[in-house]
């Protein structure tokens, strides 16, 4: 059944070999001129056709999102009918671009506020081949000044962290990946803990999972997490916004205390992002913060 | 010709798959793997040599292509192996000549399901060897068969066809000719 020439043979175990050199190659830490050389070339091709594939499919990516919104837009048609005639026509003639300039505002503003220096990108790739990985491609490189390990935010907060920057494009981890861990800090309380991509072993089911370190403080469904910023801001500047606590769990004996928290950003409609390619020049605090919902005043 | 639509195929495919279907938002991980079901289709119609030479090829350049979230050369070996498997079991087991050589739809999407699943799992299983983190037995459950089912899915789109045109490219005579081969030492 497994009958085959030796030469046959030959030309898998050399391959084989090939692959397994690569594999060892690359896993190793730190940059190897082989690897890097390969994805620069790999590169040289996917830039220009995924921004071909951009340009061709806008009109459909136009439909896409106008059906995906639908229902909350309707939703929305019929709150405003009775507010503004006005709003109401704006929001029917909203279309991709007036989205992406509205998402390019948000994002503008929360670098203002936080005071950090942004390079706006758009998200080119939003699954892996295999699924494993939480991880986007941008269409910006180390020619825009990405370099790896820069803290990735958008309009609403923290994306994720860049892991690998080609001329014109790089790769962004994003902070639901399980290898995500992001230093993090509670809004009001200002106690520290790490926000863990996915769900930490003996946690709730949830995106993202926060770790408190200090069990006795108090944690409540509602408060916001914000990071808490590494050493020279990199890979995350401080001060962005990382989600709101749903539901802390109360687990007796363990060493930390788990919450799982409800991401500040839509990562399943990750489109203009924002890469920090300069932190504050001191931390914002909590003034990045979109302000907290007052429940009486929505009329 | 059959050389030259391999050539095209492969190449096309890896494309479409890193900025077409990478591109489109799906909420459950995976997608349906192009490069699965044109290896497959290659795989089926040339000998195991040759077969393993694409497979390697397409993997490489999966790992090679943004982004760049997995260590280079994963890919090149999980494919480059079920690629190499596959010809030779349709070599030795199946009618790979041109006596009755026109495969039926059902069989070309069933071969493409099995090996994406067996694709899922080697891939799966090279990053356990290595220590991934994101393996996990969950991960491994939902990312293989949603990636088995898609592609499963777009195997009669892409795979059939491109073993039709290979199957009546039949000019490379030897491929048809030559049967079981004769085993030497092995």
């Amino acid at each position: 059944m497994f009958r085959d020439s030796s030469r046959s043979r030959l030309i898998l175990a050399v391959l084989l070999a090939a692959a397994v050199a690569l594999l060892v190659l690359d896993a190793r830490p730190g940059g190897d001129p082989v690897t890097s050389a390969a994805r620069a070339g790999g590169e040289l091709v996917f830039a220009p056709t995924a921004a071909g594939v951009g340009w061709a499919t806008a009109p459909a990516a136009a439909l896409y999102d106008g059906l995906r919104q639908s229902p909350e837009t309707s939703d929305r048609i019929t709150e405003l009918e009775q507010a503004n005639a006005d709003l109401k026509d704006q929001l029917q003639a909203a279309r991709i671009d007036e989205q992406r300039s509205k998402q390019l505002d948000e994002l503008l503003d929360l670098a203002g506020l936080g005071g950090y220096e942004i390079v706006a990108a758009q998200a080119v790739t939003h699954v892996t081949a295999r699924g494993y990985a939480d991880t986007v491609t941008i269409d910006a490189g180390t020619e825009s000044g990405v370099r790896p390990d820069m803290t990735v935010v958008n309009g609403s907060g923290l994306v994720g962290r860049v892991t690998e920057a080609g001329p014109h494009t790089a790769t962004v981890m994003l902070a639901t990946d399980v290898k995500s861990a992001v230093g993090a800090r509670l809004e009001a309380t200002r106690k520290i803990g790490v926000v863990n991509g996915g769900t930490v072993p003996g946690g709730p089911e949830a995106e993202l999972t926060l770790e408190l370190f200090d069990l006795e403080a108090q944690v409540d469904p509602g408060d916001r997490v914000v990071t808490l910023g590494s050493h020279e801001g990199a890979p995350f500047v401080p001060g962005v916004p990382i989600g709101t606590v749903e539901e802390v769990q109360v687990a007796p004996g363990a060493l930390s205390r788990l919450a799982d928290i409800a991401p500040a950003v839509d990562f399943s409609s990750l489109d203009v992002v924002g890469v920090v390619v300069r932190g504050p020049e001191e931390d914002p605090r909590d003034s990045v913060l979109p302000p907290r919902p007052d429940k009486g005043d929505r009329s | 010709m059959r050389t030259a639509a391999a050539l095209i195929a492969v190449p096309a495919a890896v494309l479409v798959q890193t900025t077409i279907i990478n591109r489109l938002p799906f909420d459950w991980g995976a997608g349906p793997d192009l490069v699965i079901a044109v290896v497959v289709a290659v795989a089926l119609t040339t000998s195991p040599a040759a077969a393993a030479g694409c497979g390697f090829a397409a993997g490489l350049a999966m790992d090679v292509l943004p982004p760049a979230e997995h260590v280079l050369g994963r890919y090149a070996l999980v494919l480059c192996l079920a690629a190499y498997v596959l010809a030779l079991l349709r070599r030795n087991t199946g009618s790979a000549g041109s006596l009755d050589g026109r495969s039926s739809v059902w069989a070309v999407t069933g071969t493409v399901a099995a090996t994406a699943l067996g694709v899922g799992l080697g891939y799966a299983v090279v990053g356990l060897l290595m220590g991934d983190p994101r393996v996990s037995l969950a991960a491994v459950a939902v990312n293989t068969l949603v990636g088995t089912a898609l592609t499963a899915l777009v195997a009669p789109l892409v795979a059939f066809p491109l073993l039709r045109v290979r199957e009546s490219l039949a000019d490379d005579e030897y491929a048809a000719v030559r049967g079981p081969m004769p085993s030497g030492r092995w």
